[in-house]
C-alpha cells in the first residue's frame, strides 16, 4: 500500500529528554512517528534540536515496551494479568502495609519524566491515602 | 533558572561550572556559542577539559569537589579589587560587612592550594567576572551532587550578589534541569517539604488550605527524602509506589539500593520498559510513553509547555495520571474521579500561587514562565529583577569541606560520573534507539595516558574499578580529556553500573548524593571474552 501525504500526520509537542524544553512536531503515519522536526518557532529552540531529540525516538515502538501489567506469582515470577486483577492487587497491597504498619510505611517516587499531571496525582495519591508527606521525585540522584 | 534561556545570547562574560553543556545540555549550549560568536568571554570551571573548556577564553581545571573553594577565592578578589558593585549591596542585599570579615582569609593562594589551579588564573577569573557589566553562571549537576552542593551553589549566589548581577538581561545563577519535567515535578508538590506551588508543609495555613481541598489533613511534618527512605526500607517503609524511575541504576550504592528495594512487602512501579527496577515489582503497570501522552512539561527557565498525543499506546498501557486515580478510587480515597489530564491541571493551578494565573487553556501558547501570580499577569521570564522574593538577598559564609571520601593509597584515583551526548540517563530510552546505539554501543573509562602507564591499563583493554562498595569491570579509553589523577565514567550502561560504586556520602540538607566524588582503585584485567571462555 503507498501511503499518500494525506496518511500524514504531524503533532507538535516538547522533547522528552533533557531540561531544556525544545518544540518539536512529531510527524506520525499509521499510529508510527516516522520522523522528528525542529519546531523554529519553539521558545527554547528556536529551531535547534540535538541528537537525541532529534533522532532517538525509536524506543516508544520498540518490543520491549510493556503493553500488560504484570503480577508476581506464587513461584515468584512476573506474569500477565488483567488491568482489573492488577490494579486490585497494588491497591490491596497498600492497604495491607497500611494496617499493618501504619501510615508511614508507605513511601511515593514520582519521576521527572512524567508530565505534571502525573507528579500531582502520585503526591495527593500518597497525601490524601496516607496523610502524610512521604512523597519525593527523582531530583536527588 | 534565574534568567530566560533567551537571556544566555546577552552576558558580556560567561562563568561555566559543573556543566557538561554541550553533552547535557547541547540547544542551550548553542545559545553560549551565539554569544561567543559575538565576543562575550567564558570562563569555565571543570575537572575535566571538556568541549566547554576548549571553547573558553580562561579554563580553570579544578580538582574535583573543590568548588567552594575557588568561588570563595573568586569573591575575595572581587572585593579586594574593589569590584563589588556597593550600591546593588546597598540596596539589595544583606551580610556583606560579614562577609568581607569571612573572605579576609580566603585569599587566592589559598584557593590554589585546594583547587590546584595556580592564584594567578583564580585572580583573573575573578577580576573578568567582576569587571564586567552583564555577567551570567550556568552551573549543572557538578554543582549540587556534592556533600557541600548547597555551600557551592551559595557560594556562586555570593558572586552574583557581590557584583550586582541579578534581575538584568544576560545576568543571574542558572542551573541547568537535566530532565524534561524535573522542574514539573517539584512544582507539583511532588516533594516531602512542599505541597504544590513550593507551600511549605510545615505551615499551619498551608496545611489548613489543603485540608480543605483534599477533604484530609496531612502531617505538619516534613516527610522524608527518597534517601532517607531507601535506607529505611524492610525497617520503616514496607510498601513503596515508583513512576519511571529506574532507582536501580540510577541512584547511588546499587548494592544497597537492590536490597532495599527487595526487603519491601509490596512494590508497585509504573513504566514503559521492564527496568532493572520494575523486576522487582511485585505488581509492574504499563504506562503510555511521552508521544502518547497529553498533559505539561515545565523547562528549565520555568516555562510551562503542553505535551500532546501523537500516537496510541502498544497493548494495554494507560497514562500514568490514569492508573494513579485508578489505585486511589480502589483504596476507597476520594476526589480521583477524574476523567481526562485537564481538571487535574486546573487543580494544581488553582491550588499553586506561582500558577494561579493560568489554567489549561491559557497554558496552551507555552508562553508563561512562572510565577504567574494572578489572571493577566503576563508570566515571569527573570527573577528577582525589582526585589527578591524574601526581600533582600542574604550573603553566605561557606567554608571549604573535604569529600566525604578522598583519595588515599588504597583509593588513589579520584572518579567522576556524568552525562554523555549520544546516551540519557540509563538508557532505557536511548539504549533502544538503533542509531544512537551505533553511535556509542558500550561505556568506557576516560583515563589520562600517564595514568594508564602508571596502572598498567592500555587503550582499548579492560580495567577493574574498585571503591570502597563494589567494583564494575569497564573498558578503557585513553584520552587527556581527563586530567592526571581524575578518571571519569557515565553511569548509563546497566552492564557497566558504575553505581556500585559511589555512595559515598550525601549533602546534609538536600540529600543529593555526591555522584561526582568517589575514589577509586583501578587495575589491568584480561579481555571479557577471555573472561567468559574460561
Amino acid at each position: 500500500m503507498n501511503a499518500t501525504t494525506s496518511d500524514i500526520q504531524t503533532t507538535r509537542t516538547i522533547c522528552g529528554y533533557c531540561g531544556v524544553g525544545c518544540s518539536l512536531d512529531l510527524v506520525t503515519r499509521d499510529n508510527r512517528i516516522i520522523a522528528v522536526h525542529p519546531a523554529f518557532d519553539g521558545p527554547a529552540n528556536e529551531g535547534a534540536l540535538c541528537v537525541k531529540g532529534q533522532f532517538a525516538y525509536d524506543y516508544v515502538h520498540h518490543p520491549d515496551r510493556l503493553s500488560h501489567p504484570l503480577v508476581r506469582d506464587g513461584e515468584g515470577r512476573l506474569r500477565q494479568a488483567s488491568w482489573e486483577e492488577a490494579l486490585d492487587r497494588a491497591a490491596q497491597g497498600f492497604m495491607d502495609v497500611l494496617q499493618k504498619h501504619g501510615r508511614h510505611a508507605v513511601y511515593g517516587v514520582a519521576s521527572g519524566r512524567t508530565p505534571s499531571e502525573a507528579n500531582y496525582m502520585m503526591q495527593k495519591f500518597i497525601r490524601v491515602g496516607f496523610g502524610t508527606n512521604y512523597i519525593d521525585n527523582c531530583s536527588r540522584a | 533558572m534565574s534568567n530566560p534561556l533567551a537571556d544566555m545570547e546577552k552576558p558580556d562574560v560567561i562563568f561555566c561550572i559543573g556543566t557538561n553543556m554541550t553533552e547535557a545540555h547541547p540547544v542551550a549550549a548553542t545559545r553560549l556559542k551565539k554569544a561567543l560568536a559575538r565576543g562575550a568571554k567564558m570562563i569555565v570551571a571543570d575537572p575535566r577539559r571538556i568541549r566547554l573548556a576548549e571553547m573558553a577564553d580562561l579554563y580553570l581545571p579544578i580538582r574535583v569537589g573543590s568548588d567552594t573553594a575557588l568561588l570563595l577565592g573568586m569573591a575575595h578578589v572581587i572585593v579586594r579589587e574593589g569590584l563589588a558593585d556597593l550600591e546593588f549591596i546597598a540596596t539589595r542585599t544583606e551580610g556583606y560587612d560579614k562577609l568581607v570579615d569571612h573572605l579576609q582569609e580566603k585569599t587566592p593562594e589559598w584557593a590554589a592550594s585546594i583547587t590546584g589551579v595556580p592564584a594567578a588564573r583564580i585572580e583573573e577569573a575573578a577580576i573578568l567576572y567582576g569587571s564586567s557589566d552583564r555577567a551570567a553562571i550556568f552551573y549543572t549537576l557538578g554543582i549540587t551532587e556534592h556533600i557541600c552542593g548547597v555551600e557551592n551553589v551559595q557560594s556562586l549566589c555570593n558572586l552574583a550578589l557581590l557584583t550586582g548581577n541579578f534581575g538584568r538581561e544576560g545576568t543571574g545563577v542558572n542551573p541547568m534541569r537535566g530532565q524534561n519535567n524535573i522542574q514539573g515535578a517539584g512544582d507539583s508538590g511532588a516533594l516531602p517539604n512542599n505541597y504544590a506551588g513550593f507551600q511549605p508543609v510545615d505551615d499551619a495555613a498551608n496545611q489548613a488550605k489543603f485540608e480543605k481541598a483534599y477533604g484530609r489533613r496531612v502531617d505538619l511534618e516534613k516527610g522524608i527524602t527518597k534517601v532517607t527512605a531507601l535506607e529505611q526500607c524492610g525497617d520503616r517503609i514496607f510498601g513503596m509506589l515508583i513512576d519511571g524511575e529506574n532507582t536501580v541504576v540510577s541512584d547511588p550504592d546499587q548494592e544497597h539500593c537492590i536490597h532495599a528495594l527487595k526487603s519491601l512487602e509490596h512494590l508497585v512501579v509504573i513504566d514503559i520498559f521492564l527496568t532493572e527496577t520494575a523486576e522487582l515489582a511485585d505488581v509492574v503497570l504499563p504506562a503510555a510513553s511521552w508521544a502518547e501522552t497529553d498533559g505539561h512539561f515545565v523547562n528549565t527557565e520555568r516555562r510551562i509547555q503542553r505535551v500532546r498525543k501523537a500516537v496510541d499506546s502498544p497493548g494495554e498501557a494507560r497514562p500514568d495520571w490514569w492508573i494513579i486515580g485508578q489505585i486511589a478510587r480502589r483504596m476507597g480515597m476520594s476526589g480521583f474521579d477524574y476523567d481526562s489530564p485537564v481538571p487535574i491541571f486546573n487543580e494544581l493551578c488553582a491550588l499553586s500561587p506561582i500558577y494561579n494565573g493560568i489554567d489549561w487553556d491559557l497554558a496552551e501558547s507555552g508562553q508563561y514562565q512562572w510565577p504567574i501570580p494572578y489572571r493577566g499577569h503576563p508570566g515571569t521570564p527573570r527573577l528577582h529583577e525589582d526585589a527578591f522574593i524574601n526581600g533582600r538577598g542574604k550573603f553566605s559564609f561557606t567554608d571549604y569541606r573535604d569529600p566525604a571520601e578522598t583519595i588515599d593509597e588504597d583509593y588513589p584515583l579520584w572518579l567522576t560520573t556524568g552525562r554523555r551526548l549520544e546516551s540519557y540517563h540509563t538508557r532505557t530510552q536511548t539504549g533502544r534507539s538503533e542509531g544512537i546505539n551505533e553511535l556509542l554501543p558500550e561505556e568506557t573509562l576516560e583515563v589520562h595516558p600517564g595514568d594508564a602507564a602508571r596502572y598498567g591499563l592500555r587503550d582499548g583493554g579492560w580495567a577493574r574499578m574498585s571503591s570502597r562498595r563494589g567494583a564494575v569491570d569497564v573498558r578503557v579509553q585513553t584520552t587527556r580529556r581527563s586530567p592526571q589523577g581524575t578518571v571519569f565514567a557515565s553511569f548509563s550502561f546497566a552492564d557497566v553500573p558504575i553505581n556500585v560504586l559511589t555512595g559515598s556520602g550525601y549533602d546534609p540538607i538536600t540529600h543529593t548524593a555526591e555522584l561526582k566524588v568517589c575514589p577509586v582503585h583501578v587495575e589491568p584485567i584480561a579481555e571479557k571474552a577471555q573472561l567468559a571462555a574460561d
